[in-house]
Parts: C-alpha cells; structure tokens; sequence
C-alpha cells in the first residue's frame, strides 16, 4: 500500500518497525531474561543483557512450590467451565436472534450488549451476598457462574453476527424435509459455525484466565485460588524482592493462554474483528 | 389473502402454516432463554441491586442497610476524592486510548506491507495482549522498579539521569507508568481492528491516488484514513469503553497509590466495597462511574443498531 521507493520512505518505515517493535518486545525479552538469570545478577544497579550464568533455578522453585500448581489447576477448571458456559448460552442466543423473528428479539439483544456499560465492580458487590446466599461463595462453580459476565454479552454478538451469514437457504431445505428444529440446529448449523464458537470460547478462556478481580473478590480460600490474585498476593507479601521468581511464575501462567492463542489464532482475529468492522 | 376465499383446503393450509410460523417463533425464543435467564441473573438483578444500595447506608458494622436518600451522593460531591478520582480516570482513559490509537494504528500500517516476516511478526506482537494483565503489571512493576530497574540502569548508561528514580513512588511518574502498562497490553487489539479494517482498502483506488500524483502522505490522507474512518469511530469507543472498565493492571501494578495518584473509578469501587465494606459508598460512586460508561456505549449501540436496519 505503502511505496518504499525513496530512501526517505524507507527510513520512516524502519524507524517506526524499530520504535514501536521495540516497546512491543524489549519488555517481553527482558522478561525472559530477568526468569533465567540467577539472584546475584538481578540485584544489580547496571544489570547485563543477556544472563553470565543462565540457570532455571527459578522455573524449578515455581514447580516446586505447590500453591502454583494448584492455581494452574484453578485457573484450568474455572477457565474452561466459564467458557464452555458461555458459548453455550451465548450460541443458542446468538442463533435465536439472528435465525428467528419474534417481537423483542431485537431490543432483547440490545439489552443484552448493553450491559457493557455496567461496571464489573459494581455488578460484583450485588453479586457476592447473591453467591454467599447459595452457599457459592468461594467456590468454583461460584467462580464460572460469574465469568459469564465477562463474555456473554459480546460473544452472543459474535455468534449472532456469524448466524446472520449463514444463508437460511440451508435450514429452509431441511424443514422442507421434515428435520426438527434441534436437528437442524445441532447437525446443520452447528458445524458451520465452529470457528465462530471457536473464537468465543478461546476469548471467554482469555478472559477468564487472565482475571484478577472476579477472583480477588469471589475467592478468599488459599486452595481455591487462580494464577492471577495467586501472583499478585504471592509476590506482593515478600515485598516484592524476588524478581527471578516473579518473572519465571509470570510465564509459567502465561503459557497456557499463549498456547491456546498460538493454535487458534487463526481463527480469532477473524471472529474478533468480524462483528465489529463490518458486518 | 386472495385464496383464503377459494377453496377451503387452502384456508386450513394457511392456518397450519401459520400454527408451524408461531411453533418455529415460540421454539426461537426457547433457544434464546437460557442465555437470557443468566443474563437477568448474574447481570441485570445485581445491577439493579446495586444501583438501589446506592440510596442506603449499609457498611460491615450493620446487619441490614438503611434507607438514606441521596446521603452517600450529598457526601460523595462534598469529598474533594471525588474529583480527584474522576479526572485520573478521565486523564487515564484519554491518554491511554489516544496514544494505543496512534500506535496500533502506526504499527497496523507496518504490519499490512509486505516484507519477510511479517507474518510472524505480526502474529507476535499479538502476545501482550494475550497474557494476564497481573503478568504485565509484574513486568511494569520490574521495569519501573525504584532500585534496580532496567528503566533506570538504561537512563544512568545514557547520562540522563544522575540517580535511580522511584518511578512508582511519584504522582506523575506513576500514572505514567500505569497508562504505558495499559497501552502495551491494548496496542496488539487496537492493530488487529485497524489490520481488519486496510484489508478492505482498494489497490485501484491506491493506484489511482498515485496517478493523480500523491506520495504516500497523500495516499494515507485521501485514501487509506477516510476508508478506515468508520473502524476508527468503533476503536476509539470499544477502547475508551474498556479503559474505564480496566482495573486488573492499575490495581496489579500501583493499587491506586501512591496515595490516590492512580485511583481509578474502578479500583475505588473495589476498595470501597471489598476492603472498607462501605457498600452502600461503593455503590453510589459505581453510579458515577456507570454514568461515565454509559456516554460511550450509547454511540457504540446507536452505530450498531444502524447497521441493522
């Protein structure tokens, strides 16, 4: 789009791929430097690029420590259960707006996105005595039933504007046949939309493994902890002095997510941008 | 309507087609029930909650709240916080959405030109944005560090600074730190809108631009920037929407310190609520923050709702 034929062009394309790569990655390397470099070479005033002595002395206490596993296995549970919950609702919603016409179905939806104004914080204080009430304060479940704020509303956008892609041409043929709305639902439509559900779920994952404030505030049981209160509390306590650690749990907890993201990708930034560009 | 008169067969044709029109409506709305039900559940039920234990007094000490009217608003605009907390996340949110704009915008253009690479640089630069924001924060947190800081050993090499600054310990320095937190985690999400948005830029009309003699400023100016004007609009809302809502970084990174330089609404909310169970406080400033929301989402719904008809 962009022609790089002068020597001028060329220098503000590269001045601007450094500028901005560099406050994109610097950060991330000196992350994985700072992991792998042992206590004496962190505390220093000058510290050194790259580590004298690498060492994964740092990654082997995060393993070693149990409270981190448990929160991975937290986090995995809450996570997968607060997106599972949310592409169900939200593609069975987003099919029935987009496929159906029945009166309200729009303003229902714009209720529904609507709810994007509502703080998180604010939702939360009411939803807690609700939670103690049901005996599901400080509990998993508790935890997932919540992350539905999260996603719910825009992900049944995304769904809806993907439905709205898929011709009717296709359930129409198979009423005309005698199929069953389940059927046509479950057998016909479902799998042309699953890099839409793909999307929604990786995003609601995304969401929900990256919270700290719906954990913070819902969880208070050590044991029942996810990554992200587990290494804000865990390194707030000490002060915050062991950086090699810090550094090291940081991509541990990071991993699952960027994995997740590494295969789906594809599909994602598609989904993502979908609803909202164009439609 | 004309045949309904004709044949009688006809007439009960029309009615069971009608009785099918009416099951496939009430079997639509079923589908779209559940979502619905935990929607009023975990969303509407407790927003409205909230917003009535705004008009009561209603803190740890007391086994049920109290009616008081406006009283937590009347103490709310009297407290010079108030005003404080307000115009940092109005500062907060005007900067940060500004400056990921410029960039993820600046960076979108670099990622669309082909060059070797590319692919995977650009599928890279996604990794702030996926990581969790209490990992960005610790990274923020050992960047800006007061001691040993790479921030500061960097400044010291180059001669700009003659000691080590705590950058987080300094009104200033610390909002800084917290919107460049923030703008680093956001700058991937801004690019990927506007990336989505330059695929749909039309080569002929770039080559004709050319014809008519623009350089690249020209082909941006008349082109590209006019094409993208509509990503644009929803960016800066989507964006100024999720910057009032953002808490996990600030939080994270500074806990609204030092003293209130970096309390947000959000994160006064919280610490109303869930360390001085000032609930009914708590509420009142959500009100507040809730008005502010609203202001962006109603032009991101009216767009939306256009787009509809």
């Amino acid at each position: 789009m962009l022609l790089l034929n002068t020597w001028r062009a060329r220098a503000g394309f590269m001045a601007t791929l450094m500028v901005i790569g560099g406050f994109i990655f610097l950060p991330l390397i000196w992350m994985v430097l700072t992991s792998i470099k042992p206590e004496g070479e962190i505390f220093v005033r000058i510290p050194s690029l790259l580590p004298h002595v690498p060492t994964f002395e740092n990654y082997i206490a995060v393993f070693s420590r149990s409270d981190t596993r448990i929160q991975l296995v937290n986090s995995l549970i809450t996570a997968c259960g607060g997106a599972f919950l949310t592409v169900a609702l939200a593609t069975y919603a987003g099919y029935s707006f987009a496929k159906f016409r029945y009166a309200g179905r729009k303003p229902l939806m714009f209720l529904m996105l609507s709810a994007q104004m509502f703080p998180f914080a604010m939702l939360l204080i009411s939803v807690y005595p609700m939670l103690q009430w049901l005996n599901l304060l400080n509990t998993r479940t508790g935890l997932i039933v919540s992350y539905i704020i999260l996603a719910l509303p825009s992900g049944t956008y995304m769904l809806y504007s993907y439905f709205l892609s898929i011709p009717n041409e296709i359930m129409e043929a198979a009423r005309v046949d005698g199929a069953g709305e389940l059927y046509i639902l479950h057998r016909i439509v479902l799998p042309l939309a699953m890099p839409a559900m793909v999307t929604v779920g990786l995003y609601s994952f995304m969401w929900a493994w990256n919270d700290l404030l719906f954990s913070l505030t819902l969880i208070t049981a050590p044991e029942l902890r996810t990554v992200g209160p587990g290494l804000l509390l865990g390194y707030l306590g000490e002060g915050r002095s062991d950086w090699g650690g810090a550094m090291a749990e940081s991509i541990v907890i990071s991993l699952p997510v960027v994995l997740g993201f590494a295969f789906l990708q594809r599909f994602f930034i598609k989904g993502l941008t979908a609803g909202a560009v164009k439609s | 309507m004309a045949s309904t008169q004709s044949h009688p067969s006809n007439l009960t044709r029309a009615n069971k087609k009608r009785s099918l029109k009416w099951r496939e409506r009430r079997i639509g709305f079923a589908f779209a029930l559940p979502a619905l039900i935990a929607f009023i559940f975990v969303i509407l039920i407790p927003f409205f909650e909230s917003l009535k234990l705004s008009l009561y007094r209603y803190t740890a000490d007391m086994d049920a709240p109290r009616f008081i009217g406006l009283g937590n608003f009347t103490k709310l605009l009297s407290n010079p916080d108030t005003l404080t907390i307000w115009l940092n996340t109005l500062t907060f949110v005007t900067l940060t959405t500004a400056s990921t704009f410029l960039i993820g915008l600046a960076w979108a253009l670099v990622m669309n030109q082909a060059f070797k690479g590319r692919l995977v640089l650009r599928a890279l630069s996604l990794l702030p944005w996926v990581l969790p924001s209490t990992v960005t924060a610790f990274l923020a947190a050992w960047i800006f560090n007061g001691q040993y800081g790479v921030l500061n050993a960097i400044l010291l090499q180059l001669g700009v600074i003659s000691h080590p600054i705590a950058w987080l310990a300094e009104r200033n320095s610390a909002m800084a730190s917290v919107i460049l937190a923030r703008v680093w985690l956001s700058v991937p999400l801004f690019m990927a809108f506007f990336l989505a948005g330059l695929q749909g830029v039309s080569q002929d009309q770039v080559d004709a631009a050319r014809v008519d003699g623009c350089e690249n400023f020209g082909v941006l100016r008349y082109v590209v920037i006019p094409h993208l004007a509509p990503t644009m609009i929803i960016v800066v809302i989507l964006g100024t929407m999720g910057n009032l809502q953002a808490f996990d970084v600030i939080y994270a990174l500074t806990q609204g310190g030092p003293v209130k330089a970096t309390t947000m609404l959000s994160v006064e909310v919280y610490k109303q609520a869930f360390q001085n169970w000032d609930i009914g406080m708590a509420c009142a400033i959500g009100v507040l923050w809730f008005v502010t929301i609203a202001v962006p989402t109603v032009f991101y719904l009216r767009i939306l709702f256009k787009r509809e008809d």
